[in-house]
């Protein structure tokens, strides 16, 4: 178990190391100058090229990736080009906002749709299995920033209620922190619910069919308790790996959401950075994100094992 | 059983190193979070005078030499001064000056108020003033308005209090230059200890500079000292930045925020709303379509006036901007006396039989293929493309539309890569910007490859002319030839429009500074 772990974490260097190379030089390759991102039409051409030369980006791009990476292994991710601000204080500071979101959307989803799921499973084909799936449908097919944009509509206009501005950490102030995210929370939940609804009902339809399950029902065991101890928790596997999935891209941040709320979340910070041709911000985000992402489904791997023994890991 | 507890120790490792992030982070910013807190608190507390501001883009820093994003001025032009200002009318008053005289044409002495503190607590002197034109012009500094300046030659400290600016030539434009909120005084202590002023500000302006929170606030607060008695009459500002409109307007609906700037589209929305005042103004800017004068067919003046004829800008003005905007020419109307009245000239006339005949004398009678270039960022430029796309098919031209992303879309500006390009021009707050910059052949931003010597004796003279009414005549001239020769097709500028709760009492939006909130309060 442990060596498995470490092959794993060892398997991020080849990972890591082959997202840096392709952002790095995808970025060299796209159309667009910081400098003059930054400079506007006011700038002379010798004011252009003195910040190119400020950046390092008249210098060749092999070494530039050298100066980067020797940089980002010493845990030196660079400085903003625009704000000058450390880049991985910023991305961390960041990540702390995606990743409340993340988590409170997540629970608000397995709170709706897990239990909701496994009825729709055990009364197939019922009033109530249609209704839930109906809705599983809307929660999967309605876009994000639809729901947003008009769930931030009829609360202004019908009840003039707007979330308050200005982002303040769980830590400081739970509440009016809880008020801030409460609407996105729900409309990523909503999508994040109807995938996993779908999957827990088809699971469990699939595991109420099984031999071990007559079997148990055999031995006269309670109906609670086959659902729940036996059938639920053998249905997790999909369930779950549809849950990681989600998981690992709205870490990554989750864009649209963030700039309709005007959380200042890691998506955020992404998206004015590649607007503004931010190369170190960049660079180092998407580093990040490709992080949290092979580490989240690592975690999944390991959930795998201890929902089902059969799975080991050698 | 080893193998449910090493799944339970891994478990946590893994939980730990995600964590990890997170919390040690945390720590870090604590302080600076429960500062936050104590802020928030206290605006609670005083509602009165807390001025919140919804921005919609997050500043790209602070420094005001090296930051020309409106998202950044709107900020650092209440921290900074300079050495003068405008008024309400355009014209040049003093701000750190007392007062100014010229010795010669091409020499300006300025004398400033004494016992001026930076928010610091260091005072204001001429070396002050000398310091930051330095830093300005200092290549390395990389500044954006080093162009406006670089016909200063010396700057000389007179005395503590007078400061001496000798300009290689005579400049037209050196006071209405000084008055760019770039030009801020800065204290060189500060410069010094920070390395720029990206994320520090100590100016001398109505506001102090207090904090700012990625992506989430910026908070400044009253300058008790400040050297304008009774000003600024407000406590504290915030501009939260919010990028996305539909978040803008239900903010200041339900008064999340008192202030924010709007599309026109947003503004009839809420113009109907009781606690709302919808306040708009003509802006300096103006929308155009930018030709690659030295491509085919462009690079022939009667092909470029074929388009201009075919153009048809009160519908650009009635579908593009709901009916708010006025025709233009390279230098707004809200420039007042400055401007030409184009609408008589007769390339607006929007004539196609003569737009066909043309470009039948440019050996073009069958039209030809075209690519318009636009920025997707922008409703309002995609939408002039889509009409222009339109009305351009009339006279047989068939364009293709190619929306690009912003940072694209300043590379093919800078590089003229596009032969046709939609874009908004700000004309700045003299003629001089307008036209030398953007089409004398060496203008910084003439980037279409225009060159016409007539033109440029014209603008040059322009610049030197000291005298208001010759000034004046030499830049119709110039304004009618720009006309003529069509480099760029002038289109519509369009109004501007800011909505603010009907709590805030004495705000005036003017073309050339949309957010002047020294003399506004709170009821």
């Amino acid at each position: 178990m442990y060596a498995y772990i470490i092959r794993r974490l060892l398997m991020l260097v080849p990972v890591l190391f082959g997202v840096s190379v392709v952002i790095f030089f995808t970025l060299r390759i796209i159309p667009g100058d910081v400098a003059q991102t930054i400079l506007g039409t006011d700038a002379t051409k010798e004011s252009l090229a003195q910040l190119r030369k400020d950046f390092g980006l008249d210098r060749p791009v092999i070494e530039q990736y050298i100066t980067w990476m020797s940089g980002v292994l010493m845990g030196d991710f660079g400085e903003s080009m625009t704000t000058g601000r450390e880049v991985l204080p910023d991305i961390l500071n960041r990540f702390k906002i995606t990743f409340e979101l993340t988590i409170l959307s997540a629970i608000l989803s397995w709170i709706i749709a897990i239990p909701l799921g496994v009825i729709a499973g055990i009364k197939r084909n019922t009033k109530t299995d249609f209704t839930v799936r109906i809705v599983s449908l809307l929660g999967v097919s309605i876009p994000n920033f639809a729901l947003a944009t008009v769930l931030i509509l009829i609360l202004a206009l019908t009840f003039s209620y707007s979330p308050p501005v200005g982002y303040v950490g769980f830590f400081e102030d739970p509440i009016r922190n809880l008020q801030i995210m409460l609407l996105p929370s729900i409309v990523l939940g909503t999508a994040m619910a109807g995938a996993v609804m779908r999957m827990t009902r088809s699971s469990i339809l699939e595991i109420l069919r099984q031999d071990f399950i007559r079997t148990i029902r055999a031995k006269g065991a309670k109906e609670r308790l086959v659902i729940f101890n036996h059938a639920l928790r053998n249905a997790m596997i999909p369930i779950l790996t549809i849950i990681g999935m989600q998981i690992g891209v709205l870490l990554g941040g989750t864009v649209i959401i963030e700039q309709i709320f005007s959380l200042p979340g890691l998506g955020q910070l992404v998206l004015t950075s590649i607007n503004q041709r931010d190369f170190t911000v960049i660079q180092g985000a998407i580093l990040f994100i490709a992080f949290v992402f092979v580490l989240v489904n690592l975690l999944v791997d390991i959930l795998y094992s201890y929902l089902d023994p059969r799975i080991t890991y050698k | 059983m080893f193998k449910r507890k090493g799944f339970l120790v891994s478990l946590l490792i893994l939980l730990g190193i995600l964590l990890a992030a997170c919390t040690s982070e945390g720590e870090n910013d604590n302080s600076d979070s429960q500062n936050e807190g104590a802020d928030d608190q206290e605006a609670a507390e005083d509602v009165e005078q807390v001025l919140k501001i919804a921005n919609d883009q997050e500043p790209a820093g602070l420094d005001p030499h090296k930051t020309p994003a409106h998202s950044s001025v709107r900020i650092y032009s209440q921290v900074y001064s300079g050495l003068v200002t405008f008024d309400e009318n355009m014209e040049v008053v003093p701000d750190l000056a007392e007062e100014w005289n010229q010795p010669d044409d091409s020499t300006y002495v300025f004398t400033l108020r004494e016992g001026v503190q930076f928010h610091n607590g260091n005072e204001v002197t001429a070396e002050d003033v000398k310091y930051s034109f330095e830093r300005i012009l200092d290549e390395e500094t990389a500044s954006h308005i080093a162009s406006y300046f670089s016909n200063v030659e010396s700057i000389e400290v007179v005395g503590d209090y007078e400061v001496q600016f000798n300009l290689s030539n005579p400049d037209a434009t050196f006071l209405s230059n000084l008055t760019n909120a770039s030009a801020a005084i800065v204290d060189q202590e500060v410069v010094e200890e920070n390395g720029d002023l990206q994320q520090v500000a100590v100016g001398t302006g109505p506001f102090k500079f207090e904090e700012w929170v990625a992506d989430n606030r910026v908070n400044l607060v009253k300058n008790e000292d400040y050297f304008i008695e009774g000003q600024p009459k407000l406590d504290e500002v915030i501009y939260y930045t919010m990028k996305e409109e539909s978040a803008r307007l239900s903010a200041i609906r339900t008064g999340e925020v008192d202030l924010t700037t709007l599309t026109a589209q947003s503004a009839d929305l809420i113009s109907n709303e009781e606690e709302i005042d919808v306040k708009d103004y003509q802006s300096l800017e103006y929308s155009y379509v930018g030709f690659n004068v030295n491509s085919e067919p462009l690079d022939d003046p009667k092909v470029r006036q074929a388009l201009s004829l075919a153009t048809d800008r009160q519908a650009i003005t009635d579908i593009v901007w709901n009916g708010d905007a006025v025709v233009s020419g390279p230098v707004a109307p809200s420039m007042g006396d400055w401007s030409i009245d184009v609408e008589s000239h007769e390339l607006y006339q929007n004539d196609i039989e003569q737009a066909k005949a043309l470009l039948e004398e440019a050996g073009y009678a069958d039209g030809f293929d075209i690519t318009i270039t636009t920025a997707s960022t922008y409703d309002d430029m995609v939408d002039t493309a889509q009409l222009l796309q339109q009305q351009w098919e009339e006279i047989g031209v068939s364009a293709e539309i190619k929306q690009i992303e912003w940072g694209e879309y300043i590379d093919t500006w800078s590089n003229t890569s596009a032969d046709v390009l939609i874009g908004r021009n700000g004309s700045g707050t003299d003629p001089d910007r307008a036209l030398n910059y953007f089409f004398h052949t060496d203008g910084s931003a003439n980037v279409w490859g225009f060159t016409n010597s007539e033109y440029d004796s014209l603008v040059e003279e322009g610049k030197v002319t000291v005298d208001q009414g010759e000034r004046q005549e030499i830049y119709n001239e110039a304004q009618n030839l720009l006309l003529d020769l069509s480099p760029n097709l002038f289109l519509v500028s369009p109004m501007k429009y800011v909505a603010v709760r009907d709590s805030v009492v004495d705000f005036v939006p003017y073309p050339h500074d949309g957010e002047d909130i020294v003399e506004v309060s709170k009821q």
